[in-house]
């Protein structure tokens, strides 16, 4: 984390002369401001922390009780040596994790930490995410639900700075995108059981789908043109179009299409048919 | 001579770990402040943001809040007698209430926010020194 975010006091003063400010990742710098922020005479931090799952099924929890057991998928890892579709769906079994975490099941714990073992051996990552996923398994054991929570966000970006050790920032990037799909399904399957203007404005996330549009958009050609990252951008224009006219209110349908979109997509990158 | 080379190498290859670790105070000092917060229930993110800046420079990180949760905002800086200030904005650049400083110590500074509205949320900060050009920081979130 620390070095993907870092922002260099040498980069802050050469981004005057450069727009490309000094930071450790492809992606960390500043860039000045151009908000909406008035009298702000400062610099953007450049880079976006994207928030877990377990943010939003809080308020969930807060709005209603969920049946999170229900939201549950039965995982079957992929047999591909794709490492763009395994980061993704490294990212959405870590969601999965969150899941199970907030439906407090036990079993479904222990089969996602042995699957998050299995896929970082898959790819190439095994060594950064075995504590993690031993932690996780450990936790189980004594149904110690905050360890497991924060041990799955530790997995998450102990993968992400993995990558970008690795010069795969693209991958990186893939695991946020993953993880984000599974956490928005999971919220708009919740909602759409229960539609309620309180729980469909949690999807108001326009920022996070500009972020992960404009990722996707800096990849290499490799990435970008790959079946289910091309798959995954026109997505994520969907969800976009829906978010911008929804600004005032989400109405069920507009839930009920970023539902699909977003399980469409995982099953895609599943390898479902 | 040889001993003068190997002592400059030496100090090169030592000049970025103690830039590292200086870093990392940053952030460890965010989490000592994020501590009674945990106490009260506060989920720690393990994601954070940092960096070195110019003294009394505002930055700003954009993020994504969501109405119904309580945040917490941990500034920390490495280095000593620095002043600190955090502000929340929300997507038109209008001030956000904030329970200001309610956990302060001398190498941070923390903020409490109930965002009135899901969305995209600006929080401006700076770290001033009197003594230092630049600045180590580190921003954590939590929420409950």
């Amino acid at each position: 984390m620390t070095s993907r975010r870092s922002l260099s006091l040498l980069g802050l003063f050469s981004v005057a002369f450069s727009s490309a400010a000094l930071g450790q990742g492809s992606n960390a710098g500043v860039v000045e401001v151009t908000s909406s922020a008035k009298n702000f005479p400062g610099y953007v931090v450049d880079d976006v922390v994207v928030p877990v799952p377990s943010e939003i099924f809080s308020v969930l929890d807060k709005l209603g009780e969920p049946n999170w057991r229900q939201e549950l998928r039965n995982l079957k890892a992929p047999e591909t040596t794709d490492r763009t579709r395994l980061s993704l769906v490294f990212g959405s079994v870590v969601a999965e994790g969150f899941i199970a975490v907030q439906a407090q099941d036990k079993k479904a714990v222990e089969d996602i930490g042995r699957e998050v073992i299995d896929l970082s051996k898959s790819l190439g990552i095994q060594k950064a995410v075995l504590p993690h996923a031993n932690a996780i398994l450990d936790a189980s054991k004594s149904n110690n639900w905050p360890a497991i929570r924060k041990e799955f966000d530790l997995t998450q970006k102990t993968v992400r700075e993995t990558m970008e050790k690795m010069k795969d920032n693209d991958l990186s990037q893939c695991v946020s995108v993953g993880g984000w799909l599974r956490g928005t399904a999971a919220v708009t399957s919740v909602v759409g059981k229960n539609f309620s203007a309180d729980r469909a404005e949690l999807l108001q996330q326009p920022m996070l789908v500009d972020h992960f549009i404009g990722q996707i958009g800096k990849m290499p050609g490799n990435t970008k043109n790959h079946a289910t990252v091309k798959a995954i951008l026109d997505g994520l224009n969907v969800i976009k179009e829906i978010m911008t006219k929804s600004t005032e209110a989400f109405t069920p349908e507009g839930v009920s299409t970023i539902n699909k979109t977003t399980g469409g997509l995982l099953e895609l990158i599943d390898g479902k048919p | 001579m040889k001993r003068i080379l190997a002592m400059a190498l030496l100090c090169a290859a030592l000049l970025p770990l103690s830039s590292h670790a200086t870093v990392d105070d940053a952030h460890s000092f965010a989490m000592e402040a994020a501590q009674p917060f945990v106490n009260e229930g506060f989920i720690v993110r393990e994601d954070y943001w940092n960096g070195e800046v110019k003294s009394g420079q505002k930055l700003m990180v954009k993020h994504q809040l969501f109405k119904g949760n309580e945040y917490a905002f941990w500034l920390g800086t490495a280095n000593d007698g620095c002043t600190l200030e955090i502000q929340v904005l929300d997507e038109k650049g209008n001030p956000v209430q904030i329970t200001p400083k309610v956990g302060v110590g001398p190498m941070f500074t923390s903020v409490k926010v109930n965002p009135p509205k899901t969305g995209t949320y600006s929080i401006l900060f700076s770290i001033t020194s009197k003594t230092e050009k630049g600045v180590f920081w580190a921003l954590a979130y939590g929420y409950r």
